[in-house]
């Protein structure tokens, strides 16, 4: 494993009696697209301003290429910042804004800072704007200085502070292409904070899943939707059905009063669990095929799916994706693959629970 | 956030004498200079002949009750004045032609009056025509309390507009919505809503009008003191300034109760001194 | 509806009226032949003619306006570097403390700062005249110089800064290539109002100015206290018109530059 360009060890941050970071580790390695994803006020924000030092960490270390930098100013790091509200000058035109950090080095001589400008404008799409002035530039043409701004002083780790969440829905979904396509070509790690689950799930080559000054769980975006931790972490990655159940042993599960074969193990015999299913992992059915039967109460139509509610004879929710619509008041039934449950232990930490999957996914290949 | 410094302190020490040398010493030194009798001997003389003599006093009841009259002329005019303004179209230009006048010196406009309220002068002359006898006006309460109206008007109409453009029109277009009548709508949303900027404009009328001593003598012709006058004549006539301190705060402790009624408003907007 | 606007009309010309009347009548009777502002003679220059054999006057013009620009530049460099440290400042408390010491000079009355600056300045010795006129000045127009431009400081969002300091400027820097050029507007109009405080000033320079030196102000209200003398209206004629060129050129100034702006923007568009 390569040294990681970042690391924070047992970071907290206390304002007065309130802690908003309760402990971070966390280790970030060159090249790589990161995303802290939480509701606000979980914290995410903070991590990122410890990391440029615009804050300082109460407790912990911040290293980066191994050495302490908790005591080094922000405009000594060797990382740069797209803000939330971008932060332009609006006192400088777009050349101006993108140049600052070069002239502030005072050892650039014009011709070569103008160079890089143009580069810097070049890697943004943004050829032939460098002399407007900040106030005529759309949302999205702020944003795309801002991340040349960045980008013009080669820095070796971006940080962006949810720097989509100013724009309109389509340009949210075009920028994500170019943010990824850019840390690409760049080959300079991305640490994006967000509270878009869907922008997260698109972008990251890894996810930090926080709430409330924690980090609940990393992962690749398919093993956190796939292999969620907890009840925190299904429900805010994606839409699901969560209900509780028991593990009556190895493969085997019970929830909704009934018993169901499943992919999951390790755990004790009659634990009592969650159970999460997606709702796009649902299939409708006649009742006589279906593992379960429910009655369809409303649907909308999503565009690309229909989302439906239905009901079973316990009064449990269920949400279903269907690409056909359902008809309200119907009895249908519901089936859906073994594989597709997901068991989660409850008060399950990230180890425990990595340990737990490394351990039986050894055993099943062992067993076939 | 972490802490951010601007610049050296040592920039900040300019500031920091200006507090130090010209706000608080010159107020410590007014209190000091109030206990000194002539002969700069500690005394509690001053505060007794103020206190004990009803000359003193009533010259601070009136003081205030010209004070309160010149600001509820001015709110009365102003009012109506600052709202009419912000209907207008190009209302920034006429704003504009509200403050212009403050920026021609005080004492040529009460200059002007002198000409314009003198025995033989325009006034007397329009009263002449309905066969009125000329009058008296010059050195009367009356002209004091007109003149000084009239220079503190602009100084009302600002803060007051100020706070009318603060209220946003969907207010307004809500309280109609609801159903409620224009008068309804001045006196339930626009008025409570504008509150502050009255506040404001009667912090900056009353406490100067408190200390208008040139107008008292060339307008008012020492036929009103005030307590500006009172102070005036003590520090700059008779030289005695123990007395003149002692008045002053008076004035100062006048001020600071002005202050605490009309609210612990930000000073913004408009001149208050 | 439209009958009302007609009479918020009539009010509002009413007000005007009342607001010019005394100083166009000042200016009037400047071209007054007669000696009085009682009755129109007939129309002469004559009196401007006085005003500007009136070498006295002329000289207390330049030293009011000396003072007034020399007050003015002071009090805003002193005052825009006390808005940097009330902005920068931390804790609640120490904040407003020093917020309230710069308001008092503001809301007490002119006879009160007079007076205590006459004890202040006897007492240390300092001689009256030009040196106590233009202390008195800058102290009285540093914390309108405060007020001007602490709200445009406020404006200035804590990310800029971090911005600034993101990409590697150092204190000195972000001060000299963020902070000042954004604030440039907010100091220019506090050296505009210190400008004119200055020169309005009559009861704070009444009571400091001593024997030798005298203001415009201070010398219209002795000449004032000694009757009508047309002279006056002329120097009132005159200072109206200055006023009204200080404005537009303020104006002009501001409007300027805004349409460099503007040209700018557009020269890019193209």
């Amino acid at each position: 494993m390569t040294e990681p360009i970042i690391r924070l060890k047992n970071i907290h941050k206390r304002y007065g009696d309130t802690e908003v970071l309760k402990g971070i580790n966390i280790e970030l390695e060159e090249g790589k697209f990161y995303t802290l994803l939480g509701p606000s006020g979980c914290g995410k924000t903070t991590i990122l301003r410890i990391i440029a030092g615009f804050t300082d960490a109460t407790e912990g270390d911040v290293l980066f290429d191994g050495q302490r930098i908790n005591d080094l100013p922000a405009n000594k790091r060797k990382v740069n910042t797209v803000f939330q509200d971008y932060a332009l000058f609006p006192h400088m035109n777009v050349n101006e804004n993108v140049a600052f950090g070069l002239r502030m080095q005072n050892q650039l001589s014009k011709a070569e800072i103008k160079t890089r400008v143009q580069d810097a404008l070049a890697s943004v799409q943004l050829q032939g704007y460098g002399e407007r002035a900040i106030s005529e530039l759309s949302g999205g043409q702020q944003q795309r200085v801002a991340i040349a701004r960045a980008i013009v002083l080669k820095p070796r780790m971006l940080l962006l502070d949810e720097p989509l969440s100013a724009l309109d829905a389509k340009l949210r979904r075009d920028m994500q292409y170019e943010l990824r396509d850019l840390q690409q070509s760049l080959g300079i790690t991305f640490l994006f904070v967000t509270h878009d689950q869907e922008e997260a799930l698109a972008m990251s080559d890894d996810i930090f899943v926080m709430n409330t000054g924690l980090v609940l769980q990393s992962g690749t975006p398919v093993d956190i939707y796939d292999e969620p931790i907890n009840h925190f972490v299904a429900d805010f990655i994606g839409e699901s059905n969560i209900l509780s159940g028991t593990m009556i042993k190895d493969y085997e599960v019970e929830f909704v009063g009934k018993q169901f074969e499943c992919a999951d193990a390790g755990m004790k015999p009659n634990e009592p669990v969650e159970v999460v299913l997606r709702p796009e992992d649902l299939d409708i059915t006649t009742p006589e095929q279906g593992k379960l039967t429910v009655t369809i109460d409303s649907q909308l139509f999503r565009g690309d799916y229909h989302e439906i509610v239905a009901y079973d004879e316990d009064q449990n929710e269920w949400l279903i994706h269907s690409t056909n619509p359902a008809v309200a008041g119907q009895k249908v039934g519901l089936t859906f693959e073994p594989y597709d449950i997901h068991v989660m232990r409850l008060h399950e930490s990230e180890e425990e629970f990595d340990a737990r999957l490394e351990k039986y996914e050894d055993g099943e290949e062992a067993h076939t | 956030m972490s802490r951010r410094q601007y610049a050296n302190w040592g920039y900040y020490i300019p500031y920091g004498l200006w507090i130090g040398l010209f706000v608080i010493a010159p107020v410590g030194l007014i209190i000091y200079q109030s206990f000194l009798n002539l002969n700069h001997h500690f005394t509690l003389a001053n505060y007794e002949t103020y206190f004990k003599s009803g000359t003193y006093l009533m010259m601070t009841v009136n003081s205030l009750w010209w004070a309160f009259l010149i600001t509820v002329f001015t709110l009365l005019i102003s009012y109506p004045a600052a709202y009419y303004i912000h209907q207008l179209k190009h209302r920034q230009l006429w704003l504009l032609l509200t403050i212009l006048p403050t920026w021609i010196n005080l004492l040529l406009k009460a200059y002007a009056f002198i000409g314009i309220f003198s025995q033989s002068g325009v006034v007397n002359q329009f009263l002449g025509l309905f066969g009125i006898a000329p009058q008296q006006i010059l050195f009367t309460n009356f002209s004091f309390v007109f003149v000084a109206t009239y220079i503190q008007i602009p100084f009302m109409i600002l803060p007051i507009y100020n706070s009318i453009d603060d209220v946003s029109d969907s207010y307004i277009n809500a309280s109609r919505d609801l159903g409620a009548t224009s008068w309804q709508t001045f006196s339930k949303v626009i008025w409570p809503l504008t509150l502050p900027g009255v506040k404001a404009g009667v912090q900056s009328v009353f406490i100067p009008s408190l200390s208008l001593f040139m107008l008292t003598r060339l307008i008012g012709g020492n036929k009103v003191i005030t307590l500006g006058t009172a102070i005036e004549e003590h520090f700059l006539t008779t030289m005695n300034w123990g007395m003149g301190s002692t008045i002053g705060v008076v004035l100062i402790i006048a001020m600071v109760i002005i202050m605490m009624l009309t609210g612990d408003r930000q000073a913004d907007g408009g001149r208050v001194r | 509806m439209t009958k009302r606007i007609h009479w918020s009309n009539l009010y509002l010309i009413l007000v005007f009226i009342v607001l010019y009347a005394p100083i166009i009548f000042l200016v009037v009777y400047s071209f007054n032949s007669g000696t009085t502002m009682d009755h129109f003679n007939g129309f002469t220059l004559s009196h401007y003619g006085e005003l500007f054999a009136d070498t006295r006057l002329i000289a207390i013009v330049l030293q009011t306006l000396l003072i007034a620009l020399l007050s003015a530049l002071i009090s805003t460099i002193i005052g825009t570097l006390g808005t940097l440290w009330i902005q920068q400042t931390s804790r609640p408390f120490f904040k407003n403390t020093l917020l309230s010491l710069n308001n008092i000079l503001i809301v007490s009355p002119d006879v009160i700062i007079g007076a205590s600056f006459l004890i202040f300045f006897t007492t240390l010795s300092i001689p009256l005249g030009f040196t106590s006129v233009l202390l008195s000045h800058i102290a009285f127009s540093i914390p309108i110089v405060v007020l001007m431009v602490l709200p445009r400081l406020k404006e200035l969002n804590s990310s800029m800064l971090d911005a600034a300091a993101d990409l590697g400027a150092n204190q000195a820097q972000i001060l000299r290539e963020v902070i000042i050029p954004f604030i440039t507007p907010g100091i220019f109009s506090g050296f505009f109002m210190a400008l004119t405080y200055s020169l309005d000033d009559f009861a704070v320079t009444f009571f400091v100015t001593g024997n030798g030196f005298t203001t415009l102000s201070v010398e219209i209200y002795s000449r004032a206290r000694q009757g009508i003398s047309l002279e006056i209206n002329a120097l009132s004629g005159l200072l109206f018109v200055l006023t009204l060129g200080l404005i537009l050129g303020y104006y002009f100034v501001s409007q300027s530059h805004q349409r460099r702006m503007l040209k700018r923007k557009r020269g890019v568009a193209k």
